[in-house]
């Protein structure tokens, strides 16, 4: 808590691909601090030997037939894609990239 | 006609009182009057349903056999995959995404003859409780247009609350349906956790959401819950379990019913809303149901719970969101880094890019353990409290939401936003069911407040059975907003 500051909003920014400007980063920081100020109200709780919650039902793993189901084809897939070429998803270069420092 | 549910006008339809093509034109003439005032649609199907309903039609004439739905109009949250149609969650990310197939729960409803009518607008990415976080309009609530229609499936309960439509489908993570439907005057359903394919809805928090109907009466979604609620193979939280009967298995009455009310937890809640909730257990007790205290005070800390699980689940599912293989595309962006940075930068709202944020930095190295492993302890706690109090009752009553609507812009801090949801969030931690129904009016502004049962875990029927008997002696009794009333005779 006490260390989320303007550098970790830029560090989490980066960590999640999105580009903030400054007064972005600057509002984030403030409502951050406080939910995250809210949230510490956890620690109080006494959870000793109480086993995580990842799901709330009683999973099963689902298994089926390895058989081709219903799969959408190209022509479908591919009328969403802001940009594509020959059957291709086309994206700008990747080799290129001129990397930011992280 | 707009004051009829759904079931009665299924039954009209079916009696030859009304054609389909009758039912839909008039409830397109309905949202062509009104929704200029109200916002509830993002798109409305004009000659998709008048084309559904002249099937339907038909179908009748030739003495076919017709679905459970046949002839009742739906509006469909827009975060639910109608195919070929746009499905925007009311982001700029996604404002021209056509969903390539249906999801599993329009399958069912379009098996059954339902008629789509229109998309609904919702907060983006149905993360909020006021639908002001929706990028592409405003939605208002039909009993006063100043306020919110709650969220973030407000749109679909404030087309159900206008009587535009009889009926929709909404989605709640951490009350959005049951808190729209509350501050709106309507039904709102959350089901037990994998009773409903989240195949198709568009993910926020995984372990949470559930599709959910917003309806007149708890009758009417019992009646969509008979079609939507069954096992489907492309969702592998999915219930292993065949459909049920809800409505001819409904009991008469609420005589032996256990009511829990944790009467603690509820000790901070305002004279008003109080005094409305007492009256309801009080009508409760007169229908014959038990009234026994119950202790959840763990759910005092839902709230922080909530807002560091879903936003964690949410930082994940809305990695998929970069601008490569749909969506929006930043046109700024030269090479593959700029294309995910600009592109979310650009497509996502103020709130979605704050929730993306606390979801990355709960699960950030060194921070896993104290937030998001502290949380999903604290859920088996909450689960553990829920357990142990249906233990003493067969149902848990609680107030919905801690007040009325409130006015657009008048929450203006997020965690004071995030506080609205105490009464609803706690259901979606432990994956348990519950229906928000309408109580009764403020005495000032004359705005409905809800009344909410929770269940234990696949008691769905049980739920909407006692909401059934309960609804229609609170007195609000189905009332209708001023500003949607035909004046002449329909």
């Amino acid at each position: 808590m006490a260390d989320l500051n303007k550098e970790t909003i830029k560090k989490l920014t980066q960590l999640c691909r999105i580009d903030c400007t400054e007064e972005e980063c600057d509002a984030i920081l403030v409502d951050l601090q406080k939910i995250v100020e809210y949230i510490e109200q956890l620690q109080e709780i006494d959870t000793t030997d109480v086993p995580p919650c990842n799901h709330v039902l009683e999973m099963v793993n689902v298994m089926r037939d390895d058989e081709v189901g219903g799969l959408l084809d190209r022509e479908a897939f591919l009328a969403n894609a802001p940009s594509h070429i020959g059957g291709m998803i086309k994206v700008p270069p990747v080799l290129k990239t001129q990397e930011k420092e992280v | 006609m707009y004051q009829l549910s759904a079931i009665e006008l299924r039954d009209a339809f079916l009696k030859g009182k009304y054609s389909a093509v009758e039912i839909v034109k008039y409830y397109l003439n309905r949202i062509s009057t009104y929704d200029n005032q109200i916002g509830a649609f993002l798109q409305v199907y004009e000659e998709k349903a008048l084309q559904q309903a002249e099937k339907l039609d038909k179908k009748k004439q030739n003495n076919e056999k017709l679905g459970k739905l046949a002839g009742i109009p739906f509006a469909i949250k827009d975060n639910i995959l109608i195919a070929d149609e746009l499905t925007t969650c009311a982001s700029r990310f996604l404002t021209n995404y056509r969903a390539p197939y249906n999801a599993t729960a329009i399958k069912l409803l379009l098996e059954e003859d339902a008629i789509l009518i229109g998309k609904t607008n919702m907060d983006e990415f149905a993360m909020g409780s006021s639908t002001e976080n929706s990028a592409l309009q405003k939605t208002h609530n039909p009993w006063n247009l100043k306020c919110t229609p709650g969220g973030s499936s407000g749109g679909s309960a404030a087309a159900v609350a206008g009587r535009l439509c009889p009926i929709a489908l909404g989605s709640d993570t951490g009350g959005s349906t049951r808190q729209p439907a509350s501050f709106c005057g309507v039904v709102g359903y959350k089901p037990t956790y994998g009773r409903v394919s989240r195949y198709g809805l568009v993910a926020f928090g995984s372990s949470l959401d559930q599709i959910g109907p917003l309806a007149i009466s708890s009758a009417d979604v019992a009646l969509v819950m008979e079609v939507i609620g069954r096992n489907c193979p492309h969702d592998s939280t999915s219930i292993q379990s065949g459909p049920e009967e809800y409505l001819s298995d409904f009991k008469p009455s609420m005589q032996g019913l256990k009511i829990g009310v944790p009467w603690k937890f509820l000790k901070k809640l305002a004279d008003e809303p109080k005094k409305a909730f007492e009256s309801g257990i009080e009508k409760a007790k007169a229908l014959g149901a038990e009234i026994v205290e119950v202790d959840l005070d763990i759910l005092n800390s839902s709230v922080a719970v909530y807002y560091i699980l879903a936003t964690a689940e949410a930082s994940t599912n809305l990695a998929r969101f970069d601008g490569i293989r749909y969506g929006q595309r930043s046109t700024r962006a030269h090479n593959l880094d700029e294309v995910y940075d600009f592109s979310k930068e650009e497509g996502f709202g103020p709130e979605v890019k704050r929730r993306i944020l606390l979801g990355t930095y709960v699960l950030s190295a060194g921070y896993q353990d104290a937030y998001y492993r502290k949380a999903q302890k604290v859920r088996t706690l909450i689960i553990k409290s829920y357990q142990k109090a249906f233990s003493q009752c067969d149902l848990i009553a609680t107030p919905v939401t801690p007040f009325a609507a409130f006015e657009i812009g008048s929450i203006k801090d997020p965690l004071q936003m995030y506080l609205e949801d105490i009464y609803s969030i706690g259901i979606n931690l432990a994956g348990l069911p519950a229906v928000s129904f309408p109580n009764q009016l403020t005495q000032e502004g004359k705005k409905p407040l809800g009344f909410q049962l929770i269940g234990p875990q696949m008691q769905d029927r049980l739920v909407l059975n006692m909401a059934h008997i309960l609804e229609k002696e609170l007195p609000f009794n189905y009332a209708i907003p001023e500003l949607v009333k035909e004046k002449t005779h329909d």
